[in-house]
């Protein structure tokens, strides 16, 4: 009984959300939004972090390599904005593939700080416009909207539901993780990766596909954020940004999809709800960041051990 | 012995660290069907010669052949793919996963799910998964570890713990297992329950390499036992011989019996 709750309430609670244009408010529609792209981002850096357990300090950058190709494509050549999405998803993916390529073989702490570099570089690549397509540190404006069958998705609520509906589908794909070849590995070599390796498990391999894997989820995430925003500059990717994403998931609970979102909540929903006291997001998530990880190493809401 | 029974052969192996030659010149083979014990005092080197045979370390001369075939300088998880696979000293189960999860690592060759399917949860992918499931039971229950298969792996007593990395190495279907101090921290019992585990995995048809320090293991169940010191062969043969050979009797009583730790 308690298992065939625990698998229907999070699907019951994403149909549910398909709903909140009809009853809330233009605020929070738009709050929700934000929620959904982030929390793609979000759980695509649990892929890396939280199950093959690596420290990525940089993960925006593919967040921001999705938003950039979007950008870029329908500004530049009027390509529509969700077929956008493909060539976001490919390259953010191949970026974060080729960048871990001569890194994963690094231990914990010394990955961390390649990815730091990554993260700088990329910054500094946007703001001086090195590829003459970025547009600096202004970065790029006039994103379109989605549509769908010829019809522009202009409302708030059009945009809620596109985020949303990405998300369910992120959602669909990190459940099939849990359970399958491919998401077992990447905990294999979270807890032992000798071990891993003599029973056959290619690991290099394999950490580069999560970076990939983890790189393209935030590459949609970023084609929906170049056109919730209609802009699209450095400061969305920086350095701050991958640490509010790396936090979000230890904060949270790392490899617990209920987690992760809960974290994105902490960081996105409450600060735009308390609006006022926005200015103290980082002062207040920061003390908490602190107390979470003395009290409650595992995080808030720890991954759920299956019984099957 | 004719060739072609010839698993594993050792050639003339040598490795230094700095200027440390911890393996030195060593010769030895294992034929198929059979249990050798690689046995020596503390910091003999026999764990190196086991992170030299499944390519952890690179010999710096000679040559590990499998089947005729050079293996030396191929990376840990090649290695395993040719059919050796191994247990360590001190136990390394995947903490935080059950049994199952832990004995499910050992399938990972044999599975050909590609990271699409396992994304998409396809037919053919829950198919497999399933299938997967219940040839790991078979293998837990065959070990005896089906009362704790949803049981985290680590929370489990060290004699379980030892069964489960054996039940997990099992499901690779080695052709050659390696197992790297079996015995140690085990209880007389256990050490006993052991011994017949050894051997009945010898009768399902797998060639075993053994390093044991605990003399009951290694002299009741080898059918040949290769003693080393400072890195080279100094006596082979079958356990009677090896145990009144002079050289090993020298080499044993020569260390100090509280060094009990090798490093891994």
């Amino acid at each position: 009984m308690r298992t065939v709750f625990y698998r229907w309430i999070g699907p019951a609670i994403w149909i549910i959300g398909l709903g909140v244009p009809l009853v809330l408010g233009p605020n929070w529609i738009s709050i929700l939004s934000i929620f959904s792209i982030y929390a793609v981002v979000a759980l695509s850096q649990d892929i890396v972090l939280g199950r093959a357990g690596m420290f990525d300090m940089g993960h925006a950058v593919y967040f921001g390599v999705g938003a950039y190709t979007t950008a870029i494509l329908n500004t530049v050549y009027g390509w529509p904005i969700l077929w956008t999405m493909v060539p976001a998803v490919v390259l953010a993916a191949l970026v974060g593939g080729l960048l871990a390529a001569p890194i994963v073989k690094l231990r914990g702490d010394y990955l961390l700080v390649a990815t730091i570099g990554i993260s700088q570089i990329f910054h500094l690549v946007m703001v001086n416009n090195v590829a003459g397509m970025t547009g600096g540190p202004d970065g790029i404006f006039g994103i379109g909207v989605p549509s769908i069958f010829g019809y522009q998705i202009v409302s708030q609520s059009g945009l809620f539901l596109v985020g949303w509906l990405l998300l369910g589908v992120v959602l669909l794909l990190m459940n099939n993780l849990e359970n399958s070849r491919l998401g077992r590995v990447f905990r294999y070599l979270k807890e032992d990766e000798l071990a891993a390796t003599t029973l056959g498990v290619n690991a290099r391999y394999y950490k580069i596909v999560a970076f990939a894997l983890g790189a393209g989820v935030a590459g949609s995430a970023g084609t929906l954020l170049a056109s919730q925003l209609a802009v699209v500059s450095p400061g969305a990717f920086v350095f701050t940004e991958s640490v509010t994403l790396f936090a979000i998931v230890l904060v949270g609970g790392q490899a617990s999809i209920p987690g992760v979102l809960l974290g994105t909540v902490l960081m996105f929903v409450v600060p735009q709800v308390f609006r006022e006291l926005a200015q103290y997001r980082y002062f207040v998530f920061g003390i908490a960041m602190i107390v979470v990880m003395v009290i409650r190493p595992q995080g808030i809401w720890p991954r759920r051990r299956r019984i099957e | 012995m004719s060739e072609t029974d010839t698993l594993l052969t050792l050639d003339n192996i040598g490795i230094s660290f700095g200027g440390l030659r911890a393996v030195d010149g060593l010769d030895f083979s294992v034929q198929k069907g059979q249990i050798v014990g690689l046995i020596g005092p503390n910091g003999a080197g026999k764990t190196t010669v086991f992170n030299i045979i499944t390519g952890v370390y690179k010999p710096t001369d000679g040559a590990v052949r499998w089947k005729g075939r050079e293996i030396s300088g191929l990376p840990p998880y090649k290695v395993a793919d040719c059919g050796i696979l191994r247990t360590f000293q001190t136990i390394r189960l995947f903490s935080g996963m059950s049994v199952l999860e832990n004995v499910l690592a050992g399938q990972h060759m044999r599975t050909k799910q590609t990271w699409w399917a396992s994304l998409l949860n396809t037919p053919g992918q829950r198919r497999e998964e399933r299938a997967l499931r219940e040839s790991c039971m078979e293998i837990i229950e065959r070990l005896d570890l089906a009362d704790v298969a949803n049981e985290v792996a680590t929370s489990l007593p060290y004699g379980v713990q030892r069964r489960v990395e054996m039940a997990r190495t099992l499901a690779a279907s080695p052709e050659l297992l390696i197992l790297d101090e079996p015995a140690a921290g085990l209880n007389d019992q256990e050490s006993a329950e052991l011994n017949h585990t050894i051997l009945g995995i010898r009768d399902s048809g797998i060639t075993v390499l053994l390093v044991e320090h605990d003399m009951n293991v290694v002299m009741r169940v080898t059918d040949n036992i290769v003693v080393i010191n400072f890195g080279k062969k100094i006596a082979e043969g079958d356990p009677h011989s090896v145990r009144n050979n002079p050289k090993v009797i020298e080499a044993y009583l020569g260390v100090d019996e509280d060094d009990d730790e090798v490093a891994a």
